[in-house]
Formats: C-alpha cells, sequence, structure tokens
C-alpha cells in the first residue's frame, strides 16, 4: 500500500537521518520508490562556515526545495547542521536584489537601471578617478564567501589591469592572524593536518573557540571521538565564556579576556620544568626566534625567557577559575597525551596581538612534537567558507599574489607578471591598504572608488561609526554587489544584484586546505549575475575607457565564454594550471572534472591527477604522505618543511610576552565588552516543556550580564540596558545568564538596528603584525535604563 | 511545513531520560535509537525558523551533545516564500558580514 506523500517525505527524512548513523530502519523500501521528491540533486558546499560540509540541493520544477548532506563526504559524512535551511530561504526570498540599481548622489533615491549603463557607470568611475588620482585611489573589499574564481578575477583586474594592490576582503577582520602565525612559526599558510587528525586525537584543546556552535558538524567528530572513548580521549575548553563547548570539556579554563598569552606561556613553563618536551622533535626541526628581527636564539635563552611565566604569575594574570594547578594539569595533558589537537578561531585571532597568541598554541605543539603524527595538529578554525580557498591561497589580501606569493617578493611578482602575460611592473611592488587602512583611506578621501563585494563592512567594521562617515562621502563612489540590500548598500551609489550559491558553479576552499566544487542548480532571480560575468564586461569597459589593452588582456582569456560554467572553469583552469603551479598550494591535479568525480574535493598540495583523484594530501610535510615533501626533501628525515617563508627549513618556536589588550577596564569603564558572531538565543536548562515560551523570547542581539553584576546593578532579565564605550552607545535587552564571568559582558554582532549594533561601540585597535582588529574585547560600561520593552526588526530597504 | 530528518548525538548513559523529554515535544518524532547514543528522528514545524529555534532549545537538553540535520525538505514553505504568504526573518549573513 502506498503512503500519503507527506508520509513518504518523513519516510525518507527518517531513512536518510538513520543510514548516516548506521541504523536500519524497519521501513518498506519499496514505498519510497513511489514517487521522486525532487527533478534532481545538485551537489555543492555549503556556505555558511568554514568547515566545507558537502550538501547536495534538491531542485524542482526549477526551485530548490530540499536539502541534504553527502554520506561519502570525509568532511561531514552526510551531517548538516541547521543553517542548511537559509539556502532555500535566501534563494527564494522577495527581498533578494533583481536589478541594477544607481543613485548619483547618496542622498538620492536608487533607480532601477540596466546592465549596460551600470557597467558603463562603474567604469567611468574607476577609469575616472584613476586618471585623477592614481592607482592608490580605487580599491577592491572582498569576502571570505566569495567562491576562489571571483577573488581571483577581481583582484587580477585590480592589480594588473589598474595597478594596484588595494585589495583586501573580510578575512583580514577574523583569520589574518592565524594566516600570521603560521607563516611566523611553520613558514607556510594554513594547517599541515585534517579533520582526519580528530578521529586519532586523544587530547582535545579548543582555545577561544565556541566550537559546539560555531562550526557544530566538526564538533560532532570531536564528541563522537570522545563518547568512543570517554576514558583515553580529554577535551579542554579555555575561554573567558561559559559556552555549550565549554560545558561538554572535561575541564573548562576560564580567565579574563586578554590573558590568554601568559596562559599558553605558562603551560610551556610547566614543559620545561617537568621536562615533558620532545627532544629529538626540537632538535631535528625547530627554532628559537626572537623579536621584530627574527634573530635565531638558543634553547637555553628560550628557557630563561619562559622562567618567569610561572603558573603562579600566570594564575594572577589570567584570574578566573585559573590555578596554578589547573595550569600544570592541562599542560601534562596536552604535552603527554599519545596526539593531542588544538583548535581555535576569533578569540585568539581577534586580539591586539593575535599572531603572538597563534604563535603560542604554535609553540606547544613544537615543544612536545604534537605534530605531522596522526592526531597530533595545531589547526584554526575558519569562520568563512572560501576565506581559506579564494581570499588566502587566491590572492585577496593586499599584500599575497595568488599561490601565497608576497607582494614584495620582485621574482614572484614577476612570476605572477609573466604567467599573466602582462608588462613587468604592471604589479605594483608594494602592498596596497589593509582593511583598516583602506577605510581609514577612505574616511579621508584618498579612495575615490571602491567596489565592495558580498561582505558589508558599514556594520563588520569596528568602531563602524567611524568608517561609515568616510563611505557616506560623496566624493567617494560606492559600488556594492551583493544578494540582499545591507548596512553598505545604504552607502553605496550602484548596487548589483549577483547569482547566490548554487545560482552560479564555482569552488570553495575550506579550512583543511580542500577544494570543492559548487555547480549551478537553479537560475539566479531577476536580472542577477554572476560576479565572473560583472568583472569581466566592467574590465572590457574599462579597458576602453582607460584605453589600456592589458586591462583587456586580463580577462581576455575568458571573452564570450557562457557565465553559469564555461566561464568560471575557464578561471579556475587558468588560476590552478598556472598560478598554483610549483607552490605549495599546487592544485593543478583538481581541474573541475576531477573535482567532480571526488564526493568531497581535493586537499592541496594535489600536484597530479594521479594523486588529486586519491583525495590530495591529507597531512603536509610528511614524506609519503605529501609528494611536495618527497620532491623538495633535502635529507632522509621523515618531516621536511618546504614552507616558502622560512629559508632554514625549520619550524620556529617564538619568545612572544604576554600582551593584554589594547583598552582594559578602569573606574569609567569597569567591564570588559566582548562581541561574538554566532546567534544563541537561548541558554537555560529546564528545556522541552518551555520551547513555546522560549519561542516567543526575544530573538535579537541582547547583552548577556553575569548574575552577580546583574543583581548588583538592579538589572532583570529582558530590562532595557545602556551599553557604553569611549566610541558610543547601544541600547539592548538584557540576558542574565552565568555565561560570561564576572566584569565582562557579551554581544553578538548580527543585529543592523542602530542602537544595537555592536560593532558602533567596538575598538579599531589592531594586531601590528597581521592587521586584524581587536574586536573582542574593550572596555564599557553599563546602567539598567528601564524594564522590558518591545523590539522591532530592523530590515533594511532601499 | 517543512520536514527534517536528524540524528540526535546523546551521552549513551543519559538516553533513557533524554527519549523522555523528546516524547514530550509534538513536534518530533523518534524513529530509532541505538547504543552509541545516535537517536534518529523527524521534526515537522510550521517554518524552518520553528524548526532551528526548537533544534536550538532541544539542543539544551542535558544529555544532547549535538543535532545534526541529515535531510530538509520544504516545497510548500519555499511556494510561501515565493508568493510572499511567509517572510523569513533571516537577516543575510548575519553571523559573516
Ligand atoms: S557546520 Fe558549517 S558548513 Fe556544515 S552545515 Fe553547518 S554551516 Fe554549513
Amino acid at each position: 500500500m502506498g503512503l500519503s506523500r507527506r508520509e513518504f517525505l518523513k519516510t525518507t527524512a527518517a531513512l536518510t537521518a538513520a543510514a548516516l548513523a548506521g541504523i536500519d530502519l524497519p521501513l518498506k523500501g519499496e514505498d519510497l520508490a513511489q514517487a521522486a521528491e525532487v527533478d534532481g540533486w545538485f551537489r555543492g558546499t555549503c556556505r555558511f562556515c568554514g568547515v566545507g560540509c558537502r550538501v547536495e540541493l534538491g531542485v524542482k520544477n526549477g526551485r530548490p526545495v530540499a536539502i541534504r548532506g553527502v554520506p561519502q563526504s570525509r568532511t561531514n559524512m552526510g551531517y548538516l547542521c541547521m543553517k542548511g535551511m537559509l539556502f532555500y530561504q535566501l534563494m527564494r526570498h522577495p527581498d533578494r536584489l533583481k536589478r541594477p540599481l544607481y543613485r548619483a548622489r547618496k542622498t538620492d533615491q536608487f533607480r532601477e537601471i540596466s546592465w549596460e549603463e551600470a557597467l558603463d557607470i562603474a567604469a567611468e568611475k574607476f577609469a575616472q578617478a584613476l586618471k585623477t588620482y592614481g592607482p592608490a585611489s580605487v580599491a577592491y573589499y572582498g569576502s571570505g564567501q566569495a567562491l576562489t574564481e571571483e577573488t581571483y578575477l577581481f583582484q587580477k583586474v585590480m592589480r594588473a589591469g589598474l595597478r594596484t594592490n588595494n585589495v583586501e576582503g573580510n578575512p583580514r577582520l577574523c583569520m589574518a592572524s592565524a594566516v600570521g602565525g603560521y607563516i611566523t612559526s611553520f613558514g607556510a599558510d594554513e594547517p599541515i593536518g585534517s579533520y582526519a587528525d580528530i578521529e586519532q586525537a586523544f587530547c582535545f584543546f579548543i582555545i577561544g573557540s565556541n566550537m559546539a556552535e560555531a562550526h557544530p558538524v566538526l564538533f560532532r567528530r570531536v564528541m563522537r571521538r570522545k563518547l568512543d572513548n570517554p576514558d583515553k580521549v580529554f577535551v579542554i575548553n579555555a575561554d573567558p565564556r561559559v559556552s555549550p563547548t565549554s560545558r561538554i570539556a572535561d575541564i573548562h579554563l576560564q580567565f579574563e579576556p586578554g590573558t590568554d598569552l601568559a596562559l599558553l606561556n605558562a603551560m610551556a613553563y610547566v614543559i620545561l620544568e617537568e621536562k615533558l618536551y620532545n627532544e629529538d622533535f626540537i632538535k631535528n626541526y625547530c627554532a628559537f626566534r626572537l623579536g621584530k628581527q627574527k634573530k635565531r636564539v638558543s634553547f637555553e635563552e628560550y628557557k630563561k625567557f619562559i622562567a618567569v611565566y610561572t603558573p603562579e604569575r600566570a594564575a594572577d594574570i589570567c584570574k578566573g577559575n585559573i590555578t596554578p594547578e589547573i595550569i600544570r594539569l592541562v599542560a601534562r595533558k596536552f604535552a603527554t597525551s599519545p596526539a593531542t589537537m588544538s583548535f581555535w578561531t576569533m578569540g585568539i585571532n581577534q586580539r591586539i596581538r593575535g599572531v603572538w597568541a597563534n604563535n603560542l598554541i604554535h609553540n606547544l605543539h613544537l615543544l612536545t612534537g604534537q605534530l605531522c603524527r596522526p592526531g597530533a595538529d595545531s589547526f584554526s578554525l575558519t569562520g568563512q567558507p572560501n576565506a581559506c580557498g579564494g581570499v588566502r591561497e587566491g590572492g585577496g589580501l593586499c599584500h599575497i599574489l595568488p599561490g601565497h606569493r608576497p607582494v614584495k617578493v620582485d621574482k614572484l611578482r614577476h612570476q605572477v607578471e609573466d604567467l599573466w602575460g602582462v608588462p613587468r611592473g604592471r604589479i605594483p611592488a608594494k602592498p596596497g591598504y589593509h582593511t583598516m587602512a583602506m577605510f581609514s583611506a577612505v574616511n579621508q578621501g584618498k579612495i575615490k572608488a571602491i567596489w565592495i563585494n558580498c561582505t558589508s563592512p558599514a556594520q563588520s567594521l569596528p568602531n563602524a561609526d567611524k568608517y561609515r562617515k568616510g563611505l557616506a562621502r560623496e566624493d567617494v563612489f560606492v559600488v556594492v554587489t551583493d544578494i540582499f540590500p545591507t548596512k553598505t548598500t545604504e552607502l553605496a551609489n550602484l548596487v548589483l544584484p549577483t547569482a547566490f550559491h548554487f545560482e552560479k558553479t564555482g569552488v570553495y576552499g575550506c579550512t583543511e586546505r580542500r577544494s570543492q566544487l559548487t555547480v549551478k542548480a537553479v537560475d539566479p532571480p531577476g536580472e542577477a549575475k554572476p560576479e565572473v560575468w560583472i568583472v569581466r564586461e566592467w574590465a572590457l569597459k574599462l579597458a576602453d575607457k582607460l584605453k589600456d589593452p592589458v586591462v583587456k588582456k586580463c580577462v581576455e582569456p575568458f571573452l564570450g565564454l557562457e557565465e553559469g560554467y564555461a566561464l568560471p572553469k575557464a578561471i579556475w583552469d587558468e588560476y590552478t594550471q598556472k598560478l598554483t603551479a610549483g607552490r605549495d598550494n599546487d592544485l593543478r591535479g583538481a581541474p573541475y572534472e576531477v573535482l567532480k568525480k571526488l564526493p568531497d574535493g581535493v586537499q592541496w598540495p594535489a600536484p597530479t591527477k594521479e594523486w588529486a583523484l586519491r583525495g590530495g594530501t591529507y597531512k603536509k610535510f610528511v614524506r609519503g604522505l605529501d609528494p611536495l615533501a618527497d620532491i623538495h626533501a633535502v635529507d632522509e628525515r621523515p618531516y621536511q618543511f618546504y614552507g616558502p617563508a622560512h629559508k632554514d627549513r625549520k619550524l620556529w618556536i617564538w619568545l612572544r610576552p604576554h600582551k593584554g589588550p589594547a583598552e582594559e577596564p578602569d573606574a569609567e569603564y569597569p567591564f570588559y565588552l566582548s562581541t561574538g558572531r554566532v546567534i544563541d538565543h537561548w541558554h537555560t536548562s529546564s528545556m522541552t516543556g518551555r520551547i513555546k515560551e522560549l519561542m516567543r523570547a526575544n530573538p535579537y542581539a541582547y547583552v548577556e550580564i553575569n548574575p552577580k553584576d546583574a543583581k548588583r546593578l538592579g538589572i532583570g532579565p529582558g530590562d532595557m540596558v545602556l551599553v557604553e564605550t569611549r566610541r558610543g552607545r547601544n541600547i539592548l535587552p538584557a540576558k542574565v545568564y552565568e555565561g560570561p564571568m564576572e566584569k565582562m559582558v557579551f554581544v553578538y554582532w548580527h543585529d543592523m538596528a542602530e542602537e544595537r549594533m555592536i560593532n558602533r561601540v567596538t575598538k579599531d585597535a589592531f594586531d601590528p603584525g597581521s592587521k586584524e582588529p581587536e574586536f573582542k574585547i574593550c572596555a564599557c560600561k553599563i546602567r539598567r535604563l528601564s524594564g522590558p520593552k518591545p523590539l522591532k526588526p530592523y530590515i533594511v530597504r532601499l | 511545513m517543512p520536514i527534517g530528518g536528524f540524528v540526535i548525538h546523546v551521552w549513551p548513559a543519559k538516553k533513557p531520560q533524554v527519549l523522555k523529554e523528546l516524547a514530550r515535544e509534538e513536534r518530533l518524532s523518534v524513529y530509532a535509537h541505538d547504543d552509541k547514543g545516535h537517536v534518529v528522528v523527524v521534526i515537522e514545524t510550521e517554518t524552518s525558523e520553528e524548526m532551528a529555534h526548537l533544534v536550538r532549545s532541544l539542543s539544551l537538553i542535558e544529555g544532547i551533545f549535538t543535532i545534526n540535520l541529515a535531510y530538509l525538505y520544504g516545497e510548500d514553505e519555499v511556494e510561501k516564500i515565493e508568493s510572499g504568504a511567509y517572510k523569513p526573518q533571516t537577516v543575510f549573513g548575519k553571523a559573516f558580514r
């Protein structure tokens, strides 16, 4: 007997889920054959965080109606998180931008115009700026959500066409310190290991990351490992805030914001004091380095340096629940476990000394030799789906050309010019403006035309009001390409509607060096277009207006190609076959045909198709596992560190002193203000009976306050609270809960309503090395304003 | 009304208590569970936003460490979104912009 359609769909849902868990359901298979729930499934990568889960979009009558995970994928094994629902919500959302919009002045109303006119205006404004003020007056600001093909083509036109390295992107705000950390510690960007290490690790050290919520599918693997080996696997979470991650950990180290460097150095102290270090690993593979000059120092000097970071002193600095004993305990666990894997995200990266914090985590792995072996790795997690693949590898930051080539190295810059067939000297030798300098230059009127793609700096920059003033200047021409109106389109002259994920084709490279293809499944709405088409057509007009054949040369290989597949494919081919050849992120073995054959893409280095078809490289630098380690081998040792930044081919253990945050609480602003990206509305322990009630809870940004502070200040749940810093004020409802420690408040930054937009008050101090701002920490004061008040959502309209 | 197939991952020792809690939620049906702490459920809600909220709330039940989506079907919700009858509050990309 047949099932009703709804029962059929429920059965399909149950069977799909059960299959992932390896459970056989006693449901009849023949019923499932009765009706296909979709016309076809299209394979791609989820775009809502950096894990890189493989997902299939179910399409019926030309529209997306379903999603499911890809069980054969080594990233997620078929599991997804709820953010997957955003696909069809966003793709069919009525607020999608559908036609180009233009206004000459930012105070005017937008009017719809044709693509022809839009591209002509964009070209005219950039050409004008270039001719009048020079190449430094134009800029591109991109995104870790853009496809690699998009970032690559934008930066090619900007650098070789418009002769500027003013190419940046929002990954500067979230992972630039991780890049700096990998390059200074290992000589090469991106993790050595892979997610596959999780199933072989015995100790997890999760610091500055709420992995349970920010990377839920990966966290499932960590917890599965723990559940399958409850007595052997140990989970440490170090974070100033109680979170779902800390609640599940065996130990939660709760320290005051900005004291992490002291904690990490004290762990190194214990490792030295108790002789838990791996002498062979240090002797064979490591060197000690100090200061800006990268001076080589001895192990003895390092020991002397670390001697002041006694656990007792660190406990004094860190406060919270940190005691000398707990530091000793976690240092021992870290060092003596058969394999230790560290994870971190913005809590470490968004620090005034984010690179140092990264170095100090790597130090622990280097001292103990917890690296290059199965289960041992120092692994930075990424928030965005293509911060690694597109921006780090594809040339999306002002100082890096495609293939991890520093702009300032003449030989490598000329290599890129030659590969592109443009005259040498076309790409300036000096890096462009980094993100904070770029928006300061906008403020000062030095940048006259800026193209912002797939991101909203008007909301996401720290101390945002300051930079919104610059974007609002009438003498700064702002183009925005996006799928929805945002806080930044409010400041734009020209808004160009783009195709969303699965409405175009392209590659994302996730956190573990893995490149994965998403194929076009449905048409974009209205006149929305893929960015690669937009850049190509814009470049052609620019070439005309500037009478500069080199601009045309940048897009010449791509002329006439169909935008849905052939165009991105040709761009990917140029990038991988030419620009990654011989580099550490060699992807020559991974053209679209190969990527399509594998359920989960390819991990670089993958210099040949044969190697790529095996999935690529799971562990860098290990002979037998990494083909480049064999090619670059200088001796018989099993690990060969060929990272381009370290000529001595060593891993560097850095002497980095403790440094507190740029702005610490004082008498006037006595609280730490910390911010985060994951929206987490409900924290309460007694649940199911109250779900309906909780559903009515406030869905907007709020300020989390420790119950002791709330009591002292007379603040009750839901009360309206003034959060004030030296830069401005927010008014937010209170959530009183044992999340932040005392003297600390926490605000999520997703809300676009002016009074709840937390980046209007955060500090724009940044790491002098990575130029990543210290979003996570500043000083504030809080005060109850009133009882609870009804709030309205803020939706940007054009 | 979207339909979602999920695997709930539970501390095995706490599974009986979790199953009791789950039984109280009418929008959820338990299809299977095993000794490793996998619980296979199907959730039906009015909207996918409601489903996301429900999942987040469930994840706070003592004994559950994570809830993963395997399959989501939402044809009628897509129709509602297209016709304007339902407009998700989702502010695009709020997590990363
Ligand atoms: S964990 Fe990240 S990549 Fe995976 S489904 Fe969730 S949002 Fe998407």
